[in-house]
């Protein structure tokens, strides 16, 4: 499982731009099922077995938070626009920056010259660019055009402290790494695995994606918000690293069917996996789309708590990952038996 | 300038560690001459005298950089650290950091509060108390992590285009390159008796500068630091060009005289400069080297760079490159 994360945080792709994560999966997937990309570049899987009593179908999307070049200023200082990111972690970031994977860093005027007001608050993103050594623009567009993506750059650290993960694009390789081990694994039924596009844009890749599996029972691989540091008051906690997975009953998109939600517990308990929930309704996946193709389907999310979700330093705990994916095995059973 | 600058960069030096780094220092400097260290952490290096009776002249950067430095130790084992210097806020948040401990390097990331806590949107960390998730228990990290132990802000060396490089402590790790190159240029310099210093704490006060002056008594000193580089969206008025070429200060501290030779020098030898006016104190060790002892006569001449106190700082190769160049030329053509 580690080397599978690293593998898969290690490619690059934002929403609209997932190729290389999308080659990192077949690869990994060659020989273990057939495999299909469809046209929206949702790359899809299928898992052969006994039939399921209902169409059983898990998504995890492989696109992570970045941007896009919007312009390149006659200073060759490049403007950009994000996708998924919160403004408040852009600051200094380095980033990679289109086709050559160029080094920048994310700039803004000196810390010397802000004025009092500027001190306490994050710079809109609209205020910040991207600083790649151009002296002008017609040095920058040798090497980097408006549309170009742009990713974080941190490094992937395998071990943080005792037993965490930290890299950029843990949201949601995490849950790519969960699909490729359930579809590799002994399940003896049969299901449809989706690695996803455009999760961190408008959620395109899967809703075309249940539109073609016609789900009856939909299932998010996913990552969600922990809220377990200093100063969070225990109403805005949320849900816990070290705690095992997350299965949710509702979130800002998603009314989760309770049938499954119930059963993810159970499943949990007699499997002896921890298992937390989020308390309190909160963010939103690919659980709003799923559910809704042709006549709709049961709809259930498992995700591995992380905290700084949509930052370059994303951390997570392996534990809750090795759980996670012991609950999912578990659960796939169970979902198919239904 | 590139190794140097680079080697400098490497040094995990915040203000008030630097007699941590005097083995390095050793190193670097002997081949210049013979090195020494000031209880503050200053480090200097007096290059061999050629003759009696030739003017001191003070080769000055700053060592020490910005960081932060461990304060307590949370029930949750969050490391809880306060800035030393002026940290940027702004690029906090999920920032990477190095915590270094006395059994070794401990990694960190700066807590990001997630978007359902903040308190309103884009509130920033603050440098006086900043999280920092060690991934450890608060009794594995009290074991592991000490009162005191300096954080640096985590940034490869990384080369742009052209010949821009990031780095975290450009400023004032060019100071240094610039600074020890210069003094390579002057290896058989007859003009002077050049001593370099490479100064401690200038970021909290400039204490390593104030007893470098104290203790060598030069009678000239060039200050050389990182100044502001123009970005989109600052003041035209108060910052550089990037790959302009030296920033030559012009203060009421500064000494008219020096700041005029280094102009005539540039001239003369078709280097590349900028005049940076600044009407108030300078901001850099020239303001406590200058007022030092019985007054020495200072000059300021600063390497732009974009983005000071990052851990992605930016400045031209070419314009460190013709610092030392000015600084040499102009000391080797003599100072009265």
């Amino acid at each position: 499982m580690r080397d599978l994360v690293k593998r898969l945080c290690e490619a690059r792709g934002i929403s609209g731009d997932e190729s290389a994560v999308r080659a990192v999966i077949e690869r990994e997937l060659a020989g273990v099922c057939p495999l299909r990309t469809d046209p929206l570049g949702n790359l899809i899987a299928e898992k052969a077995g006994r039939p399921a009593n209902k169409t059983l179908v898990f998504f995890a999307h492989m696109d992570e938070v970045g941007a896009l070049v919007t312009r390149i200023g006659d200073d060759g200082l490049l403007r950009f626009s994000p996708i998924g990111i919160d403004a408040a972690v852009l600051g200094g970031r380095r980033v990679r920056v289109g086709r050559e994977n160029l080094p920048g860093v994310i700039g803004a005027k000196a810390l010397h010259h802000l004025k009092k007001d500027e001190e306490e608050t994050a710079p809109k993103a609209e205020a910040l660019f991207i600083d790649i050594g151009a002296a002008d623009r017609a040095e920058a567009g040798q090497h980097v055009a408006p549309g170009d993506a742009v990713t974080f750059d941190d490094p992937y650290l395998g071990e943080l402290g005792d037993g965490f993960v930290c890299s950029r694009a843990l949201d949601n390789r995490l849950g790519c790494a969960q699909l490729i081990e359930l579809l590799r694994s002994d399940c003896p039924f049969a299901f449809t695995g989706v690695f996803t596009c455009g999760e961190e844009s408008s959620l395109f890749g899967a809703t075309a994606a249940a539109n073609a599996t016609a789900p009856e029972i939909a299932v998010v691989l996913e990552t969600t918000t922990a809220g377990d540091v200093d100063g969070a008051p225990a109403d805005k906690v949320v849900c816990a690293l070290g705690k095992g997975p997350v299965v949710s009953f509702a979130d800002r998109g998603t009314l989760f069917d309770r049938e499954l939600f119930a059963l993810a517990f159970d499943t949990a308990k007699q499997n002896n996996i921890p298992v937390q929930t989020k308390e309190g309704v909160f963010g939103s996946n690919e659980g709003r789309v799923v559910g809704r193709a042709g006549s709709g389907a049961q709809v259930c999310a498992v995700s591995v708590p992380c905290r700084y979700l949509h930052s370059a330093s994303v951390v997570a705990k392996w534990s809750d990952i090795e759980d996670s994916a012991r609950l999912i095995r578990a659960l796939a059973q169970r979902f198919a038996a239904l | 300038m590139k190794t140097l600058l680079e080697t400098f960069c490497a040094l995990p030096c915040v203000s008030g560690d630097e007699p941590a780094f005097r083995a390095q220092m050793r190193e670097l400097l002997a081949p210049l001459g013979e090195v020494s260290f000031l209880p503050s952490g200053t480090v200097l290096c007096r290059l061999p005298v050629k003759k009696p009776g030739l003017p001191v002249v003070l080769l000055e950067a700053h060592l020490d950089r910005i960081g932060l430095m461990v304060a307590r130790i949370s029930e949750k084992g969050f490391v809880h650290a306060s800035a030393v210097g002026g940290v940027d806020p702004r690029t906090l948040a999920a920032a990477r950091v190095t915590i270094h401990t006395k059994a070794g390097a401990v990694a960190g990331v700066v807590c990001a509060t997630p978007p359902h806590l903040a308190e309103k949107e884009g509130a920033l960390p603050k440098p006086a108390d900043v999280a920092i998730d060690v991934g450890l228990t608060a009794e594995a990290a009290r074991e592991r992590i000490g009162y005191g132990d300096r954080i640096t802000l985590d940034g490869p060396f990384t080369p742009l285009l052209g010949d821009r490089v990031a780095a975290p402590a450009v400023d004032d790790c060019v100071g240094c390159a610039v600074v020890v190159r210069a003094a390579e240029l002057l290896r058989a310099c007859k003009t002077a008796q050049i001593v370099v210093a490479l100064c401690a704490q200038e970021e909290v006060g400039g204490a390593g500068a104030v007893t470098a002056a104290n203790a060598v008594s030069p009678d000239f000193c060039f200050a050389v630091d990182a100044t502001f580089a123009e970005t989109p969206d600052s003041d035209p008025a108060a910052v550089m060009k990037l790959g302009g070429g030296p920033a030559i200060g012009f203060a009421p501290v500064l000494d008219r005289g020096l700041c005029n030779r280094l102009v005539e020098t540039a001239k003369e030898q078709n280097i590349p400069w900028q005049a940076e006016i600044m009407t108030r104190s300078t901001g850099t060790d020239a303001d406590h080297i200058a007022p030092a002892g019985r007054g020495v006569r200072t000059a300021l001449v600063s390497v732009p760079e974009r983005y000071m106190h990052t851990a992605g700082e930016v400045v031209s190769l070419a314009d460190a490159e013709q610092t030392a160049l000015l600084l040499a030329k102009t000391i080797g053509g003599g100072l009265r």
